[in-house]
């Protein structure tokens, strides 16, 4: 019976006094949030082919069903489109949306028309088409993440500038006076985000960055881009929901501050670890270094919070499947951020970097803390957007499987392969032909794992369709979780006593 | 001054230290760069690019070749770059300072190539690996670029350039492969990545 109880807490939201209000909210921004939902997914479905297309290419690169010979889908394009289509078509565009639907909660602000944002989606999506279709043509600017050409990349940053210009208006003409951890987190990452994304491309695409100013102003904006973007719009969205899910306030308003200016504080200078090593200067290597280190104590206090927070309620994340994927991400976050300081010291790295670790790492970041955090968004915003619930409870159960699931074979293989072929390549008696032959089972199992993900974010992509297509009348939702949240209730009190 | 003008000050002046940082400094410095200037010999170091490694750059970002191939030296007790005979020194700022399009990468899965132009001089050997990958071991990981050559009739004389094959990859009697235009740039890039002379600031290690 558990798993049907994701709309458990549907209707402990109705029954809370604001509901009301807050539903007017969610009226007047439905449509802007649901474009860009709607777009994230997609981009997702699309990302994910071409994750699974290009991971299966590194693993057999002559393999009919790699299409070995077709220039455009060829490993050299495969690789970037999946990238940029899950950073800033999946990640953003969720992102994005679940920023500004708390906002707008947040600010108890309605909207008669919500053209800004409406407009602000569709530049955006044009910019990715664009930029897709260019990389598919290989007009490519061959710099991770930035690899968009400039034009691509000026029609994005009109949609981000509008887009982030109405959410800081929205915070700015706020009905409450008081602001909450997760409002401060936002205003930083639509601000940070707009200004490394325009001054990232200037500095690139058109300021002509002399020589190695281009790799280290490249990795700058990499780093800034994870951490002073896509964590806070994160951690804004488990502040939110973790209190609101479990019904009660977060552990320490001190602790969250200290996350907060902490992030701030050295979320920009993180970049330059994956060029340790490299030709810069080695006090700006020096200083990305330490910046990943003291980073840990901003989260730290997040994770202390969340801990505290949580304490005693954690079988609450058994029965409510938005929970369960905040709570994962959250845990992930923390685990991510002990191995992202690990493999930066100096003695580590120089095993680590080039290899499997360093790839792995990343996507960490972004399939297992991020994601999950924003699908659990996902599950939690979406029937109130619609008024309407999630058809095949046990898609959203299985998504979850398949994704923990395939995350932890991409895990276990890539890491242990990824050492395997650090401590090759550091051995200069091994032929480097050699040291990839050794890989060859572990990328057998990141294939596998890929293929796992894959298909968890197409039922992810197919539950989202169908809530968009098949109408349940609230009435007739109402008695059924009604019935659910008995059922569920007393699972979360045999959990608690046990 | 409010909570929310303090909170604005605050994001903009702390991500604004990592700007200045780590955008603003090196803009500024590495375009102030010079060449250096041997003193016994009067030789410039490092020199410009030839036209046709600016061009085969390109090529070298549209296919991908970035994703699994580094182009930088380590020090040597910070890697086994060295030894690795991957460079004779560590490269610096000053070896990037021509170059319009630096590709430092982030992975290994493929050769370092910073010196490729040095350990081989051969555009037949970049044709073959280009061509037909397998030749240098048959589980290698790297994909074929066919499409960077053309399959065509001998006409008279067979090119230079022409990809000498055997075994199954081979042309059929009376045909040639030979690399397109952007396939000789991008051989033409990779032979010009040499950074093989001396410079003050990056010493040879000495043993």
């Amino acid at each position: 019976m558990k798993e049907i109880a994701i709309s458990e807490e549907e209707s402990r939201a109705e029954s809370d006094a604001g509901y009301d209000d807050r539903s007017g909210v969610d009226r007047s921004i439905r449509i802007p949030v649901l474009i860009f939902f709607g777009s994230g997914v997609f981009w997702l479905v699309l990302a994910s082919l071409f994750y699974l297309l290009s991971s299966s290419q590194m693993f057999t690169p002559a393999a009919w069903w790699t299409f070995p010979g077709v220039e455009w889908l060829s490993f050299g394009r495969t690789y970037p489109i999946f990238f940029n289509c899950y950073v800033y078509g999946w990640a953003t565009c969720v992102g994005i949306g679940t920023g500004i639907w708390l906002l707008s909660r947040f600010s108890g602000v309605t909207f008669r028309s919500p053209l800004f944002p409406i407009l602000a989606a569709c530049v955006w999506n044009v910019g990715i088409i664009t930029g897709v279709l260019s990389l598919l043509a290989g007009a490519t600017t061959g710099r991770e993440l930035l690899e968009f050409p400039p034009a691509s990349a000026f029609i994005m940053f009109l949609g981000l500038v509008v887009v982030s210009l109405w959410a800081i208006t929205i915070i700015w003409n706020r009905r409450f006076g008081r602001m909450y951890i997760s409002q401060w987190y936002l205003m930083g990452a639509f601000l940070w985000f707009a200004w490394m994304y325009a001054s990232a491309n200037l500095a690139l695409g058109i300021g002509l960055a002399p020589g190695v100013a281009q790799p280290a102003i490249n990795w700058w904006y990499v780093g800034s881009l994870v951490d002073l973007w896509f964590t806070p719009i994160a951690l804004a969205t488990a502040y939110y929901l973790i209190p609101k899910i479990i019904g009660r306030p977060i552990y320490s308003e001190k602790l969250a501050l200290l996350g907060f200016w902490g992030l701030a504080l050295f979320g920009g200078w993180t970049g330059l670890t994956y060029l340790i090593g490299g030709p810069l200067p080695a006090w700006m290597i020096t200083a990305s270094i330490m910046a990943k280190v003291l980073l840990l104590v901003p989260v730290l206090a997040t994770a202390v919070n969340f801990h505290l927070t949580l304490k005693g309620h954690f079988g609450g994340s058994r029965g409510n499947l938005a929970l369960r994927f905040v709570v994962i991400g959250a845990v992930v976050y923390t685990a991510y951020s002990f191995v992202g300081s690990i493999i930066s010291a100096r003695s580590i790295a120089e095993f680590t970097q080039f290899t499997f670790v360093t790839m792995l790492h990343r996507q960490v970041g972004l399939f297992g803390f991020y994601s999950m955090i924003l699908f659990g968004a996902f599950y939690y915003i979406v029937p109130r957007l619609t008024n309407r619930r999630w058809l095949f409870p046990q898609l959203i159960e299985s998504h979850f499987w398949l994704v923990v699931v395939g995350l932890g074979l991409l895990i276990c293989s890539l890491t242990i392969g990824g050492l395997i072929q650090g401590f090759g390549l550091e051995d200069p008696q091994i032929p480097m032909i050699a040291v990839n032959d050794l890989l060859q089972p572990f990328l057998a199992i990141q294939n596998f794992g890929v293929l796992l993900l894959v298909i968890g974010n197409l039922g992810f992509a197919v539950a989202f369709t169908l809530i968009l297509l098949i109408s349940t009348p609230v009435r007739e939702r109402r008695v059924a979780t009604e019935q659910l949240n008995e059922a569920s209730e007393s699972t979360e009190a045999e959990v608690s006593v046990a | 001054m409010n909570k929310i003008t303090g909170l604005f000050f605050g994001i903009f002046f702390l991500f604004g230290a990592s700007w200045l940082g780590l955008v603003a400094y090196p803009y500024l410095t590495f375009a102030g760069l010079r060449q250096t200037k041997d003193e016994a010999t009067g030789a410039l170091a490092p020199l410009p690019n030839p036209g046709i490694a600016t061009q085969g750059a390109r090529v070298y970002a549209a296919n991908g070749c970035l994703y699994c191939h580094s182009q930088y030296v380590r020090e040597k007790g910070e890697g086994n770059d060295v030894d690795r005979k991957w460079g004779t020194r560590r490269t610096v700022a000053r070896d990037y300072m021509f170059d319009r399009q630096v590709f430092l990468g982030a992975s290994r899965l493929g050769a370092d190539l910073t010196n490729v132009g040095v350990r081989q001089t051969d555009p037949q050997w970049f044709y073959r690996i280009l061509y037909a990958p397998q030749t240098l071991s048959p589980e290698v990981s790297m994909p074929a670029y066919r499409w960077l050559f053309e399959t065509r009739e001998i006409q008279g004389q067979p090119s230079v350039d022409a990809v000498k094959l055997e075994g199954p990859d081979a042309p059929p009697a009376g045909y040639e492969i030979v690399p397109t235009s952007e396939g000789k740039a991008l051989v033409g890039y990779l032979l010009s990545l040499k950074k093989n002379y001396p410079l003050s600031e990056a010493p040879e290690p000495t043993e």
